[in-house]
């Protein structure tokens, strides 16, 4: 059986494994607005990833899950707090560094697939590599081509590829430059359960065979039954950790978020949530 | 009413919003109707001067009487002291006409005389300076002669006249071709007056303006020497000073009457007019000439700026709707209909076109009046008015036109607007690109166009290299113009693939640069009419360019071929050539002289043959075509391949040469330089004749501007005793110089216009690529893109979206330019296909550079995108 483990927010969610780190988040704030108009997307978030593993980060919508992915990819800049990948951090780091940091250390698969239509499938995945100005690594080509199914399409543009293959092709354009860490947001969103739960076997797939770190922000459980790890997340704070994943804690877990929400709503910062089990 | 109001409430909503854009748009407007204001306006100013020129000869004339038959219809002595007496007439002035010769030394030349006033409400001179003159060898001047001829009161000129002896008139009316005139009624003589400088007298108001000034002299005076021309100039009007002045704008009829009937001796009878109704009529006789031209001409301009501002608000609208479509698309869900959105659109360009033309007359206007206010400063001899008079025409014309336009050129979006589906609201997706169809039927007409009329313009080349010029000239103009329309309505088929060809040179560079050609290709209508705007400028530019070029080259030719020197001086004694030959090279500017001799001479059996003979280092240094004239040595001839060919004498043949005192055998030597045919040594003609010569100083002229250089040749030739005939083509070839150079300055300046208000296009092109592509560069922003790298790749779109325009353009105007050369300068002689590199290469500079500037604005818009926005769902 699943262990589920909900913890106080202000403790840093521990890596189980004592694998090494690829992102940490420590303090993690963003707010929007100023004072009474004040929001709190993010509320001081404690959290470890580990390398070479798979981990959702789930919760309803508006619960800063995005918000959270966006700082922990040096998408967005934080109110206070740090972002670490690897050992450097990201939070303070210029645009000109933080570009630099994408090009090289980090990917991103997106919901809405986001490849470019004039281009195709074999140049939208090697577009990466040609932006940092690099040689494309052809077996690691070859290797991605193979592991998600891609061969007989690299000639095809994105308006002649099902929405599936196109988010295999953009998951093989997140991984062609080996970054340390790939985030999907709702990789799944716009797919039906077929080709999402083929994509969501690719990502795992790509995690187990070829090494690589993801972090996929879903709101689905079923999606977030495919990752080693999801990390719960209501209000801008860290509301639970489940390991090994499966439907029906993932479920759980969210509909107890679901019923905690009102209660969380008016706690006051500092206060831990409660830890009651699924 | 019930459907407009809410139209009309959501028009102004999104204009707020839009405000940005539609001032880029705006610009465009505000240019072109400035434009159609100014040249309304200056069409106003050009009237308004024309008249008061006309009216300026009359003076303060209370009447004009004018022959009827302005050819025949002369006033004689007995009418005018007819009308003098007739009551009511206080004084008459005849209106005598007379152009003589006047100068002082080398400066001066022809010049208008006009008669000492009678009355000084008859005379537009005014005498500012000592006396009028009284007796026939005194003259006053207008301070402009004055001052060319370097003369003040008190000094002396010379006028020259020509004293033909009784009935000469009527034997040149003699259809016998054997007839000789000057044997049985003598030669014509030249006389030379001296007179002496009296006064100077201004001509405030211009009445001799076009002839640079004038000259007085006594009535009577200039009536005799008017008489003594073999074709006296008729009087045809006369002045009249009344003793009250007449109430009212016209005659009254009893006193119009008693006038007409007191000049009985005008044949074909006479008409009697208030001077402001001859002003008035004349002046529309002229301003519906050659003004009008210049009118249409200028319009023509303001039309092709018009055009191009309407396919830059074409373009403008489209980036509207594209950027409005979740808004309209929600307007359709919530029970718009198509009928709303499309008047919403319309109205819209209406209420931009207004305000932006209501800006561009205000600008225009201003302009204007700051080129009338400028204007004094750079003496145009003309006085013009200083504040410009505004008609119901200039304000409600260029209204008319820019709403108009502007509405007309927003239909094509307005129906873009209404096929924007209610869905398109629902849906997350990025702003749908709106298509267009492009049709077959483009096609077809745009290669008729084509087809049709590079076919015409190919028969109008020939035409006019055949002679045909006028014809030729229709052809190639009316050919031209339908070729390039078909060229620019068939540009959305073919332009693409050129950018893409282009692009593929351009997309090795880099990732950017690849980037940038796949999304210039994207949408190939919108590029291909960005492009074509400001190919329309750049081919009118360069066609003018090259075309002026042309001109210039082959005229210069032309020049070099027929004359061997840039001056030549010839002398009525050979007494003082050689002082005439040392003041001319002691000129500055005059670089090497020659002394040239021609003689009549017996060359071969060709009897009375012209020769020349010259020192031949001397030849060699003053000619233009120096290779040539170091072939000549003693004992040698040098002959054209013609005359050659005609005495049938190839090189190394000998040939004699004979005259009074002998004859030579000289070698023939064949010249390329058709101007040194028949060019032997002096040495070599001394010993054959000394008898029917005369010698010339030639002159090369180096490094000065041969104009300046041309007159200190002219005083200098004056200086020495005797007189001199001074003739200079590199005068006259940078006199054509300066003509076409001021033209081409003129046409390439409002063409201007056309290229700037295209260069806006290529920004709002740009600017709806980055509203388009919002998340495209967010998500290569967060893949890797740098901010310099999005930057570099809209600067890379703009570059080649000019750069397509500017690279046809040339082309296309190079084509255009030698076509029309060919066609309209065939006349002069050989045709010189010029390729101006600088203009061209101006051009192209200016064409990349605004490329790159318009690239700033959109790519500050794209780079502020942050990569977040390719994550959202929305």
């Amino acid at each position: 059986m699943d262990t589920t483990v909900y913890l106080p927010a202000d403790q840093p969610a521990p890596a189980p494994g004592g694998a090494a780190r690829a992102v940490r988040a420590r303090s993690l704030t963003k707010t929007y607005g100023k004072g009474e108009a004040i929001v709190r997307a993010l509320d001081g978030v404690d959290v470890d990833f580990e390398e070479g593993r798979f981990t959702a980060i789930m919760g309803p919508s508006g619960s800063g899950k995005s918000t959270l992915m966006h700082l922990l990819a040096g998408l967005d800049s934080a109110t206070s707090g740090q972002a670490f990948l690897g050992t450097t951090e990201i939070t303070g780091l210029n645009d000109k560094a933080l570009t630099r940091l994408r090009r090289d250390r980090v990917g991103f698969v997106f919901q809405q697939f986001n490849l470019l239509p004039m281009f195709t499938a074999e140049q939208n995945i090697t577009l990466p590599v040609e932006l940092a100005g690099g040689a494309v690594d052809r077996a690691w080509f070859d290797t991605l081509v193979e592991t998600l199914g891609l061969a007989g399409r690299l000639t095809h543009r994105p308006g002649e590829l099902s929405g599936g293959q196109q988010q295999r092709v953009a998951i093989a354009r997140a991984l062609i430059a080996q970054p340390d860490v790939v985030f999907a947001d709702e990789p799944t969103g716009n797919l039906d359960s077929r080709s999402g739960a083929e994509v969501l076997s690719f990502l795992r797939r790509s995690v187990r065979e070829l090494g690589r770190t993801i972090i996929m922000v879903t709101h689905d459980p079923s999606a977030a039954a495919y990752a080693d790890r999801a990390v719960l997340i209501a209000d801008g704070r860290i509301a639970g950790d489940i390991s090994d994943p499966t439907p029906e804690s993932a479920m759980a877990g969210l509909d107890a978020l679901r019923t905690l929400e009102p209660d969380v709503a008016t706690r006051p910062a500092g206060t831990t949530a409660p830890g009651t089990g699924a | 009413m019930a459907t407009s109001f809410p139209t009309a409430r959501l028009t102004l909503g999104q204009m707020r919003r839009s405000v940005g854009r539609l001032t880029a748009a705006g610009v465009a407007i505000v240019i072109s109707t400035a434009f159609v204001t100014v040249t309304l306006l200056a069409g106003g100013v050009i009237q308004g001067t024309t008249h008061d020129m006309v009216a300026a000869q009359y003076a303060r004339a209370d009447l004009v009487v004018s022959a009827t038959d302005q050819e025949q219809g002369s006033f004689g002595a007995d009418d005018v002291s007819a009308v003098a007496a007739v009551d009511g007439v206080d004084t008459v002035q005849p209106l005598v006409s007379w152009m003589g010769d006047l100068r002082n030394g080398g400066k001066g030349g022809y010049l208008a005389f006009a008669p000492v006033p009678e009355d000084s409400r008859l005379s537009p001179l005014e005498l500012t300076d000592g006396a009028w003159p009284a007796a026939d060898d005194e003259v006053a001047l207008t301070p402009q002669v004055a001052e060319r001829l370097e003369v003040g009161v008190g000094d002396t000129v010379t006028l020259a006249r020509t004293l033909y002896p009784d009935g000469w008139a009527d034997s040149q009316e003699s259809v016998d071709p054997a007839a000789d005139p000057a044997a049985e009624l003598g030669e014509p003589e030249e006389v030379t007056e001296t007179l002496t400088v009296t006064g100077l007298a201004d001509d405030p108001y211009g009445a001799y303006a076009t002839y640079g000034g004038a000259a007085a002299v006594p009535a009577a005076t200039l009536d005799a020497w008017n008489a003594a021309e073999p074709y006296p100039n008729p009087v045809s009007e006369l002045l009249v000073a009344l003793d009250v002045p007449p109430a009212g704008d016209s005659v009254p009829a009893p006193l119009s009457e008693a006038i007409q009937a007191a000049a009985d001796g005008v044949a074909g009878g006479t008409s009697v007019a208030t001077t402001e109704e001859v002003a008035t009529a004349k002046t529309a006789e002229q301003t519906g000439g050659q003004d009008l031209v210049f009118f249409v001409f200028v319009m023509t301009f303001a039309a092709i700026a018009l055009l191009i501002a309407a396919m830059v608000i074409t373009n403008t609208f489209q980036v509207l709707v594209a950027q409005r479509i979740r808004t309209l698309a929600l307007l359709r869900c919530i029970g718009a209909g198509t009928g709303q959105l499309y008047r919403s659109v319309l109205l819209e360009a209406a209420i931009l076109g207004a305000v932006a033309s209501a800006v561009g007359i205000v600008t225009g206007a201003v302009l204007a009046q700051a080129a009338l206010l400028v204007a004094p400063a750079f003496d145009l001899g003309v006085p013009i008015p200083t504040t410009i008079t505004p008609t119901w025409q200039s304000v409600v014309l260029p209204l008319a036109v820019g709403a108009g336009v502007t509405v007309l050129a927003a239909l094509a979006p307005a129906r873009s607007a209404t096929r924007v589906a209610p869905l398109a609201a629902l849906r997350p997706s990025d702003a749908p690109t709106l298509h267009a169809r492009s049709g077959r039927a483009r096609l077809v007409i745009s290669l008729l166009c084509v087809v049709g009329g590079f076919t015409a313009l190919g028969g109008g080349v020939a035409l006019g290299m055949s002679g045909g010029t006028q014809f030729g000239l229709v052809a190639a103009v009316g050919g031209g113009a339908l070729a390039f329309f078909g060229v620019v309505l068939s540009a959305v088929l073919w332009l693409p693939r050129f950018a893409a060809a282009l692009g593929a040179l351009v997309a090795r560079t880099g990732p950017a640069a690849r980037l940038a050609v796949a999304n210039t290709l994207r949408n190939p209508r919108r590029t291909a009419a960005t492009s074509t705007a400001l190919l329309i400028g750049v081919t009118l530019v360069t066609m003018m360019s090259t075309g002026a070029a042309s001109a210039r080259m082959s005229a210069d030719s032309l020049l070099d071929e027929t004359f061997p020197y840039d001056v030549s001086v010839s002398t009525s004694s050979p007494d003082y050539v050689e002082d005439v030959r040392d003041a001319v090279a002691d000129t500055p500017g005059v670089a090497a002289t020659a002394l040239v001799t021609n003689a009549i001479v017996t060359l071969g059996d060709m009897e009375d043959a012209g020769i020349i003979a010259a020192d031949p280092q001397d030849l060699a240094a003053m000619v233009n075509v120096s290779d040539e004239a170091e072939r000549l040595t003693d004992g040698s001839i040098l002959l054209s391949q013609d005359e050659a060919d005609q005495m049938s004498l190839s090189e190394g043949d000998r040939t004699t040469v004979s005259g009074t005192d002998g004859s030579v055998d000289l070698a023939v030597v064949i010249t390329t330089a058709d101007p040194l045919n028949h060019t032997i040594t002096a040495a070599d003609l001394s010993r054959i004749t000394d008898d029917d010569t005369w010698t010339d100083v030639w002159a090369h002229i180096s490094g000065a501007d041969a104009t300046t250089v041309l007159a200190d040749v002219q005083d200098a030739a004056a200086q020495v005793d005797g007189e001199a005939f001074v003739m200079g083509p590199a005068a006259q070839a940078a006199q054509f110089r300066q003509v076409v150079d001021v033209i081409l300055g003129i046409v390439v300046g409002l063409l201007a216009v056309a290229v700037v208000i295209a260069l806006i296009g290529v920004t709002n092109t740009l600017s709806l690529s980055v509203i388009e592509r919002t998340r495209e560069s967010a998500t290569l922003r967060a893949i890797g893109l740098s901010k310099e790298q999005l930057r570099g790749m809209l600067a890379v779109e703009g570059v080649l979206i000019a750069g397509v325009g500017a690279i046809l353009g040339i082309v296309l105007g190079l084509v255009f330019g030698w076509a029309g050369a060919a066609t309209a300068l065939s006349v002069m002689g050989d045709v010189r296909y010029a390729v101006p590199w600088t203009d061209l290469t101006a051009v192209l500079a200016v064409a990349l550079v605004a490329g790159l500037i318009a690239s700033v604005v959109p790519a500050r818009a794209a780079v502020r995108t942050h990569p977040v926005a390719a994550l959202a769902a929305e």
